[in-house]
């Protein structure tokens, strides 16, 4: 199978996962909208050489993998395209920044560490704590995406009062994408046929390939939308819906202890030096 | 009496400038009528239709749709009564689930929930697949697509139903139980085609377009027969024609 169609494969298969009926599903996508956030913003400010205060906060992803019955092998797939990138933005610290702030005691002596200790620099540790942080915020926003469908995220979005025109961008943009994905896949196919033994596409090809694609994706989303048009979809989402009632088994009262609860924990474990209580226990 | 559903009257109408492609079209459509529009590729069938439903703007003329002027205004009335099923059932479903696609029309237009599912249950019983309902739409085939596509419209209770060259793509089988559907359709129906075996087996009504112009009006018995008709139009008469006079 071609990658563009494991791609095509891969989108879906999330938006089934988003579709199923269990708890962290029902959850109003307002909370894990703001949790997410949230959550993304405070590892994204920690402190670059507390490693282990980040890592603790591993903990929120964790819970909904488990909870949320979230494939871990399928959001590990998507660490692929991001950690090469986070790689490449942190790979110079350990160059730059030498100052040593900690030894790691290996236990034993070699003759390039007399007294078995292994100093560690600055640089190496910001380097390992940016690995984390871009794990981190790959897996939340996954999860997210994992466990909300875009429909209901645009539902929230509306709620909120973020303008009709930004909203039916994001839902529009998301339904596109398998129509581009799709497009790039019948046309690179019927290249590679008319092509055999070529790897890739000719630069001389380039040009046409993608004016050719971009012309019949603007074709098909035209059509898409017409289609939504013509049944009664007039840019808006139903913003009077009830989120929680017959078909919805959560309750505002669950949903909103979720919010609280995980809001406090995330809080605590950024202001509070857990990891280092923990590790004077041990010491 | 029959009341007239359809009436287009001189309608003229250019994507370009100075390229007109449907030119002084004019024919009425009754309540239960079921009418092919047949031509060769690129005569204007797909614009026609399109036009009916109001996706193509900037006509000149008079289209009314159960008496309704079809204007900015009241598309969504008039959108509410015709179902218009595309050429390319890739691009009529968008969402995840065929339930889901199914069931984005009738909950657009305010449909309490239960009413929704009921809607949902009874379209995807007339196209013959309540077994699909929770299959994902990516994973269908063609025929099944096209047949989804169909349910999408039906779940609307619409009126009208326009079609787009619905054989496309459909193997014999998926055809002949879409003739079915069709048959059973008892609403006004448009079908353009160019598979004229497609129409004679749905339509009692031909209209015969070459270059924009409507060519030919008449019963699909008298059009579909007259081979010399067909062959100035650059098309050919129904292989089940031709067979059976053999
Ligand atoms: N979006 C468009 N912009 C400009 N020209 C178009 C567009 N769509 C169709 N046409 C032209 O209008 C003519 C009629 O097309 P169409 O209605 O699709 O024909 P048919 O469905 O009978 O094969 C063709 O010459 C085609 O090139
Ligand atoms: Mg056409």
């Amino acid at each position: 199978m071609s990658k563009i169609n494991k791609a095509i494969l891969n989108i879906e298969n999330l938006r089934q996962t988003a579709q199923k009926d269990q708890w962290v599903n029902r959850i109003h996508p307002l909370v894990k909208l703001f949790l997410t956030i949230f959550y993304i913003a405070i590892v994204v400010s920690m402190n670059k050489y507390h490693l282990l205060g980040t890592l603790v906060l591993a903990i929120y992803p964790v819970f909904i993998f488990i909870v949320g019955e979230v494939s871990f092998k399928d959001a590990l797939r998507r660490l692929r395209i991001v950690l090469p990138l986070v790689c490449i933005v942190g790979i110079l610290n350990p160059f730059f920044d030498r100052t040593i702030v900690t030894y790691v005691n290996l236990g034993f002596a070699t003759s390039k560490y007399p007294d078995g200790m292994l100093a560690v620099s600055g640089g190496f540790v910001s380097f390992f704590s940016l690995m984390i942080k871009g794990v981190l915020t790959v897996f939340a926003s996954y999860l997210l995406i994992a466990t909300t469908t875009i429909e209901d995220i645009c539902y929230s979005l509306r709620k909120i009062h973020v303008p009709k025109v930004i909203v039916t961008q994001v839902l529009l943009i998301y339904r596109y994408i398998t129509l581009l994905l799709s497009e790039v896949n019948k046309i690179t196919q019927a290249y590679e046929l008319r092509a055999p033994g070529q790897k890739g596409v000719a630069f001389k090809a380039w040009g046409s390939l993608v004016g050719r694609l971009l012309l019949r994706s603007m074709d098909r989303a035209d059509e898409v939308y017409e289609s939504m048009c013509l049944r009664g979809f007039k840019g808006d989402f139903d913003i009077t819906r009830q989120w929680y009632g017959e078909s919805n088994k959560n309750t505002f009262i669950g949903d909103l202890s979720f919010a609280i609860i995980w809001t406090g924990l995330i809080l605590v474990l950024k202001l509070v030096p857990v990891s280092y209580i923990i590790g004077s226990l041990f010491i | 009496m029959s009341h007239i559903h359809i009436d287009v009257e001189n309608v003229n109408f250019s994507y370009l400038k100075d390229k007109p492609i449907l030119k002084d079209i004019t024919f009425q459509a009754k309540e239960n009528d079921s009418i092919g529009i047949i031509g060769a590729n690129g005569v204007g069938k797909s614009t026609l239709l399109k036009l009916l439903v109001g996706l193509n703007a900037d006509f000149s003329g008079s289209i009314r749709v159960e008496e309704i002027p079809l204007e900015r205004k009241t598309l969504s009335k008039i959108r509410e009564k015709i179902g218009y099923v595309f050429q390319d059932s890739d691009n009529q479903l968008f969402m995840t689930t065929v339930y889901q696609d199914v069931a984005f029309g009738p909950e657009n237009y305010g449909l309490p929930k239960d009413e929704v599912e009921k809607r949902v249950e009874d379209a995807l019983n007339k196209v013959k697949i309540p077994y699909l309902i929770d299959k994902p739409v990516y994973q269908l085939s063609g025929g099944e697509k096209k047949l989804v596509a169909i349910a999408t419209i039906l779940s609307m209770n619409p009126d009208i139903i326009l079609m787009d060259e619905p054989s496309v793509s459909l193997d014999p089988k998926n055809r002949r139980n879409l003739i079915n559907i069709l048959n059973e359709f008892d609403h006004l129906k448009i079908i353009s085609s160019h598979d004229l075996d497609f129409i004679w087996d749905t339509t009692s009504r031909v209209i015969l377009m070459s270059e924009g112009r409507i060519v030919a009006d008449g019963p699909t018995e008298e059009i579909l027969r007259d081979e010399a008709l067909l062959d100035r139009y650059g098309l050919e008469k129904p292989l089940s024609l031709t067979e059976r006079n053999n």
